[in-house]
């Protein structure tokens, strides 16, 4: 709609178009979005450098880039959970205890007694198993692909820590509802982690906050889960994004060895 | 060069880009919009007919049978059924972990960056490697429980001592380094052009090949007190 109105330019006479053009005309409309809708060379590059969001992004990008079937999106997918998993997760803390036994009956009345709950419980869940089958799955194209070499051999180490970090997000969250799964996986959990050669009580002991799992263990996991490894990951996924951009996305055109055994021919 | 003002409308400048790139606004952000609408509304569709499960206030005096690990760890769970608890739960883990992360510091060949599997040679190392691998787990999580290595050594008479440790260290690590290295072996004999790439992905293909057939044996064929059942006699942890 945007366009057209615009495109008409003085000869706009319907009243949609004529408020529209008001709308952009204002201060305001002005100060938070600073260019034309973008349709030739020079906005289709403002938009980019004038967005925070798009601005992860480079002007430019090879053909290449455009074929879905290249990355499947797992990269972006993998951080669209996240941020779900954020904004989802917030939510929860309005009325989740971490304390024995209330959390159980937090997370219960969470499903009962508020509204949309049991559906932002179940968007955290099924997000949370999503996010660490998508960070694999986008490890394994990273692979596949032999995108990890020459200029981007560290961020693929940065991508090793990143998985740890979702699985320990996972595994921290785990525990949180209190159930009888919760408990007893993570008791599972605890004992194959905590089985290293020599220190492996010391380990057991911090990983616990005491002997047993109990509220010591809940407080403890609970701040794991919703502050230090989110801040840590973030804060990685950072890293992990300005490589990228200055690393050059590995879509180029590729060094043939042979013809491309999926996509037929490598494209001239 | 286009005059400024065809630029302005939009027009590609007449100098072959070297790289054929486009914009990303709209080609690019436009399948990344479609790619994210997709997911997220599967994902909220699934949110709305599935609920996320709540199962009774935590006992710790009473054990379910049987306890298992979140999926994710469920592969480190069954090696735990086949060896020195250390071995399973951290020393094979860390191993892989550091493996992976060093592989960029052994393959630096950049040839074929950016291309799936790299050749067609590729994709058939790494169909090979997978049902390699599959044949492998499957037989040894097989061999283990109807027949198993510390029975085997009892009957050679061993002390009890020497069968825990050839049966629970010692023989885990040869069949593991076995299975790791007959492929690579294998690899190389029956690709004799294979280089350092294709041999990585093969091995490779064994960690994602054992990571997926281990996870479904716990999930689906693992029942009380982890003996192995078929997924139809799975009954509720009770
Ligand atoms: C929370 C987890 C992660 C997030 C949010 C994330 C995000 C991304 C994104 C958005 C890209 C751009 C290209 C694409 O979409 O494929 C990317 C590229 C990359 N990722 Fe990740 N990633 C994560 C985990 C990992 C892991 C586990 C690895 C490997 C062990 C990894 C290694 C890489 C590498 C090497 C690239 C550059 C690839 C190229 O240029 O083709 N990342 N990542």
């Amino acid at each position: 709609m945007a366009g057209n109105g615009e495109a008409k330019g003085s000869q706009q006479t319907g009243l949609f178009d004529r408020v529209w053009s008001w709308l952009k005309s204002t201060e305001l409309f002005r100060s938070i979005y600073q260019n034309d809708y973008p349709r030739d060379r020079r906005t289709r590059v403002m938009v980019l450098t004038n967005n925070l969001f798009l601005h992860l992004h480079p002007n430019l990008v090879t053909r290449y880039s455009i074929d879905y079937r290249y990355t499947w999106g797992l990269g972006g997918l993998s951080l669209a959970t996240f941020i779900i998993l954020a904004l989802t997760g917030a939510f929860l803390m309005f009325y989740y205890v971490p304390a024995v036994p209330d959390a159980y009956f937090s997370i219960r009345a969470f499903d009962t007694d508020v509204a949309l709950g049991q559906f932002f419980r179940n968007l955290h869940r099924w997000a949370a198993h999503t996010m660490v089958i998508v960070v694999m799955l986008h490890m394994f194209r990273v692979f596949y692909t032999g995108s990890y070499k020459g200029p981007r051999k560290f961020n693929w180490v940065i991508g090793v820590f990143l998985y740890m970090l979702t699985l320990l997000m996972s595994f921290t969250g785990y525990l949180l509802p209190w159930d009888q799964l919760a408990y007893w996986a993570i008791t599972v959990g605890v004992n194959i982690g905590g089985a290293v050669p020599f220190v492996g009580d010391q380990v057991r002991r911090i990983l616990l906050a005491g002997f047993d799992i109990t509220g010591a263990t809940l407080v403890r996991w609970y701040t794991l889960h919703v502050i230090f490894l989110p801040l840590i990951a973030f804060w990685m996924m950072l890293l992990h994004f300005y490589r990228v951009r200055k690393d050059g996305f590995s879509a180029t055109k590729p060094i043939p060895i042979e013809d491309h055994p999926i996509l037929g021919k490598v494209k001239e | 060069m286009a005059q400024p003002a065809d630029q302005a409308q939009g027009a590609q400048p007449k100098r072959p880009d070297p790289l054929d790139r486009v914009y990303t606004w709209p080609h690019f952000l436009i399948v990344e919009f479609i790619g994210l609408m997709v997911f997220v509304v599967l994902l909220f569709l699934v949110s709305v007919l599935l609920k996320a499960p709540l199962l009774d206030l935590a006992q710790p005096e009473y054990t379910p049978n049987p306890a298992k690990a979140p999926w994710y760890f469920l592969s480190l769970q069954e090696l735990l059924l086949h060896m020195h608890p250390s071995l399973a739960g951290v020393i094979v883990p860390g191993a892989v972990l550091l493996l992976i992360a060093a592989i960029p510091y052994f393959d630096k060949d950049e040839r074929g960056t950016g291309v799936w599997f790299t050749t067609r040679m590729g994709v058939d190392i790494y169909r090979y490697s997978f049902i390699y691998t599959t044949i492998w787990v499957t037989a040894l999580v097989l061999f283990d429980e109807f027949v198993g290595t510390k029975p085997v050594l009892r009957l050679l008479g061993l002390p009890d001592s020497a069968v825990e440790f050839l049966g629970n260290i010692v023989i885990p690590v040869i069949v593991m380094l076995t299975v790791f290295l007959l492929l690579a072996w294998l690899v190389k004999r029956r690709w004799p052009n294979a280089d350092r790439r294709h041999v990585f992905i093969a091995m490779f293909t064994v960690y994602v090949a054992s990571f997926i057939v281990l996870t479904i044996i716990g999930s689906f064929f693992r029942g009380e007190s982890m003996y192995l059942v078929w997924p139809w006699e799975l009954t509720h942890p009770h």
